[in-house]
This record gives C-alpha cells, structure tokens and sequence, in this order.
C-alpha cells in the first residue's frame, strides 16, 4: 500500500523536473485538403531533457477514427465473390510510431504494447461471420492492410536527436488521408518503458474548396447535390451544341 | 497531374481522364453510339467504384444526349409523343432500377452485380455486332439485292390502349413503349449507360418507327432518363462524382465532335468489327478478374464516416 501511494506522488512530480521533460511544436497546425492534395509532409521538433542517456522518445501520429471493413473473397461457382466481413470501430485512418533509440532492448514489447492500445484496446467489432480466431485473424489482415496502404508504420521512420537535446521528426502523409484531427503525441520513456513526460500537438486536416462544396453537399444536401448535378450536366451538353453549331456554321 | 475525386475517393490523373474521355467520345462520334457501356467498365478498371462509375456515368450521358437532342430538334427528328410515353416507362424503371442497386450495395456485393451485368451485356452485344459485321462484310464482296420485308402486322397491334403518333406515322398501343422504356430506365440506373444499343433497335423492329425519328426520339427518353437516373444515385445512394463527371464530360464532347467527322471518311463496317473486338476484350477483362484467383483474398473498406 505504502509503495502504491508514493508511487502516485511520485507519478505526479515525474513529468515537471525529477525525471525528464519533453516539450514540442509543429511547422503547421492545418492541412487543407484541395481537390490537387498530393500528400504533403509535417515537421514536429521540440527539446528533450532527459535524466540519463538511457530514455527514449516515442513519436505517435494518430488520426482520426475510423470503421473499417475487411472482406475475404471465396470462390462460388468458379467466380470470385467477396463474401465474409468483420468491421472495425475506432480504427485511427493513419498511425505511425517511431522512437529515438531503434536499438532499444524492449522495443518490441513497446511495439505490441501501443499496437495494442491503438488498435486493440478500443476496438468493437461490430459484425464478424465466423469465431473469435477469425476476428485475431481479420485484425492481421487490418494491420497488414492498413502498412501496404501506408496508413501504418511502426519503427520505420527516424527521429533525428541532436546532442540528446533537440528533436526533430518529418511526418509524411499519404495522399489519400482522411479529414479530422490528427494527434502528434511525444512521450519520453526510460530503459523500462515507463513514462516519464509527455507532450500533444494538434493537426486539423480538412477539406477546402471544390473539394468540401462537393463532398458535403453530396452528403448533406443530396436534394440539391443532384439537382445541381444535373443542371451543371444539361448547361454544359447545350454549351457543347450552341459552341459546335457556331464552330461549323 | 493528379486530383482527387472528392466522391468517389480516390486519386486519379487528370489527363488520363481526359484522354479516356476523348477516346469514348470518339468512338460514340464514328459509330453514333453512347459509349457509356465502354466508359463505366474502363472506369470501374482506373480503380473507381462501380457505384460510383454508373451513377457518374448517368450524369455524363445526360449532358451529351442533351448536346445531341438539340441537333435532332432543328431537324424535327424527334416524335415528342413517343418519347413522352417511353419517357413515363423510363422513370419508373430507372426508379426501381435504383432501389434495386440500394439494395445490392447494401449486402456489399455492388461491385460483383455490374460486373456480371456487364458480362452478360457486353458479351452478347460484341458478339452479335461481330457476326453482323463479319456478314456484311461478305455480302459487300458478293453482291446481292436481298429485300428485306419488315412485317407491317405483328403481335403488337392486338394490345389494347391504342393511340396515334403522327411524327412517326404509327397507331399502335401505348404499352410497348412503357414496356422498352422501363427496361431502358433499370438498365441505366443500374449499368451507367444510355440504353441505346437496346432502345434504337426495339424502336425499328418492335415499334416499328421510321428510323428518321429513331435517333433523335431515343435521344430525348435517353435525356430525360439519365437525368432522373443521376439525382436518384445521387439522393439515395450519394454516388455521383460530378468532378469526375465534368472531366468526362469535356474529353467526350471534343472526342465526340472529331469522331463525328472522321467517320464520314472510314469504311464503318469494317471499322465497326474493330468495336466489336474492343467491347469483347473489355468483357473478356470483365470475366477474368471474376475468375482468376485474387492476389490478395482480403479487401479494406471504409464505411460512411458520421
């Protein structure tokens, strides 16, 4: 009992000045996604004062959650038919970690740790056709997926440390991403594993232009989305004609 | 130059588009077809839903019919009343059409229905416009004057609901024609095509039309269909991607516009077994990726975000 509560106190000195900080800023903190968004990259730096030589930054980029479906095909009657399907709540659409020191001896334990935490722990799967096996098979599927995709990516990426001091990390994002609030989370961590400060930036990625005029109203103004649909499609038939026929007279 | 279709999802380049478009737009200017039963499979092959590929598809064609009625309307090449009553037929068939491909989409298997659609359709057109050519071919090298009678009496006129359509100088029933309007309307809502390699030839031969009005009559049901077909994608399953349908739109008028000149130049019979052997591979490619083995058994999908 005795030891619970200082750890409590002690958890709560950590962060600020016994154990190591971590403070952080990012280059932009929106990304505008036009109708010619061609993936585009962030730069999160910061400074780090660690204890001791021996901690360790951890970089996660999360964004926004997800449902997911993961069909299988089968073959009926000679074709190929998508058949089974298990969904996926919660899934964050982009997911990458990296850490300062890849060399690490618990790397792989932090690995299964936060994969877990980010995929598993708020994980619902809603609707799946066959036993629990299939779902820890589906949710291979899901994560081999989503790092083909280049939505996920664990260990891969460098963080450049400077003097175990100043950090610097280069994100970059996919072409197809998804709008909504990406999270960048810095977490400085010793030889155990164990937090010892963190820090959060925000990034707000969302559509602009032609890009949101068409995606919303689509979603939210069906009615006039496809009124509008059509009229754009007559004027520009009659436009065709009216140009042709003057072209050739 | 890459842009990003902000409905079907995905990045495609611009001037492949373009260049897609242009290609089907030609092609439908030599041979006076729609080409929206070339565009929606090429579409579905640049790695665009299909949902999205027939419901955008149905945009596109409303406005080249549109372009296209109004050339045949100067010529006074268009029986209104005909068209109205297949226009009737149309809308219900393109309604029913939808809710049927709502359905569908909702078990998932979206992708599987167009393609056997195709399958069946593509398959059965190339083949009979391949033999049709192949004959024609041989009978331009062996003279014949072989007359063809068309039957002035058939079945249709014991149908009751008998009216006059003067243009086309016909008194016939009025349910032939809600009939083969209402099969159009399902084949355009679910398959992105203007229906008019089905409607022309029931109009000659089952209706009986003279085929002066042909043309412009299956324009002006083929507009008023598409159009409706497109704001009911759009209102129940939210498919249309009117970028997408923009791009297309502009790279087929201008094909449209060459094709139509090239064509006086070429030999259309034996250019026309070059069409044919186009719409058999695109349904061979159809069929192949239904039958060999997938390299990858597993898909990802995202549902509709809240």
């Amino acid at each position: 009992m005795r030891m619970i509560i200082t750890g409590i106190i002690f958890s709560f000195l950590m962060p600020s000045f016994c154990f190591g900080s971590v403070i952080s800023n990012i280059d932009k903190s929106k990304i505008e996604l036009s109708t010619r968004f061609d993936g585009t990259s962030l730069l999160v730096f910061g400074a780090i004062s660690p204890r001791d030589d021996r901690a360790s930054l951890l970089v996660e980029v999360v964004g926004p959650p997800t449902t997911v479906n993961i069909r299988k095909k089968v073959q009926i009657w000679g074709i190929w038919v998508n058949k089974k399907i298990a969904q996926f709540q919660g899934i964050p659409s982009f997911y990458q970690i990296s850490i300062s020191n890849p060399k690490n001896p618990i790397l792989e334990e932090i690995e299964y740790q936060r994969l877990k935490s980010v995929f598993y722990d708020f994980l619902e799967t809603t609707s799946i056709s066959e036993n629990y096996n299939a779902t820890e098979q589906y949710h291979n599927e899901l994560i081999r997926l989503k790092t083909e995709l280049g939505n996920l990516s664990s260990f891969k990426e460098k963080i450049n440390i400077i003097d175990n001091k100043l950090f610097s990390y280069k994100v970059n994002l996919p072409k197809k991403i998804y709008p909504g609030v990406y999270k960048i989370k810095m977490t400085l961590i010793d030889q155990e594993g164990l937090e010892l400060s963190k820090s959060e930036q925000n990034v707000n990625v969302s559509k602009v232009g032609l890009q949101e005029f068409l995606s919303s109203n689509s979603k939210n103004n069906p009615v006039f989305y496809g009124l509008f649909s059509v009229i754009i499609a007559l004027f520009l038939g009659f436009f065709a004609a009216q140009l042709f026929r003057w072209l050739y007279r | 130059m890459q842009i990003f279709l902000p409905i079907a999802d995905v990045p495609v380049d611009l001037f492949v588009l373009l260049i897609l478009g242009a290609a089907v737009g030609f092609l439908s200017g030599v041979f006076g077809i729609g080409g929206g039963f070339l565009m929606t499979p090429l579409l579905i092959f640049l790695g665009i839903p299909a949902a999205v590929a027939v419901a955008t598809e149905a945009n596109q064609i409303a406005a080249s019919s549109f372009s296209g009625v109004l050339a045949h309307l100067k010529r006074r090449a268009v029986d209104f009343k005909m068209g109205n009553i297949l226009v009737v037929g149309g809308l219900l068939g393109s309604a029913v059409g939808v809710e049927i491909f709502r359905i569908i989409t909702s078990y998932g298997q979206i992708e599987l229905f167009v393609s056997l659609c195709y399958i069946l359709f593509l398959g059965s057109i190339g083949t009979l416009m391949f033999l049709e050519s192949l004959s024609t071919i041989q009978k331009a090298r062996k003279p014949q004057n072989i007359l063809k009678h068309r039957k002035k009496h058939n079945w249709i006129h014991g149908l009751p609901l008998k009216t006059r359509f003067k243009s086309s100088n016909l008194y016939i029933s009025a349910i032939p024609p809600v009939v083969i309007g209402f099969f159009i309307g399902i084949l355009a809502s679910i398959m992105g095509v203007g229906g008019g390699f089905i409607l022309i030839p029931a109009m000659i031969y089952i209706l009986g039309m003279p085929t002066k009005v042909v043309i412009g009559t299956s324009l002006y049901q083929i507009m008023f269909i598409t159009a409706f077909t497109t704001f009911m994608h759009a209102t129940q399953n939210k498919t249309v991607d009117l970028l997408l349908a923009l791009i297309l739109i502009i790279g087929g008028v201008l094909g449209a516009q060459l094709g139509a000149r090239v064509s006086v130049k070429l030999k259309a019979e034996e250019i026309r077994i070059l069409l044919a052997i186009i719409v058999l591979l695109v349904c061979l490619k159809l069929a192949l990726d239904l039958i060999i083995m997938p390299t990858d058994l597993f898909s990802i999908t995202y549902s509709a975000r809240s």
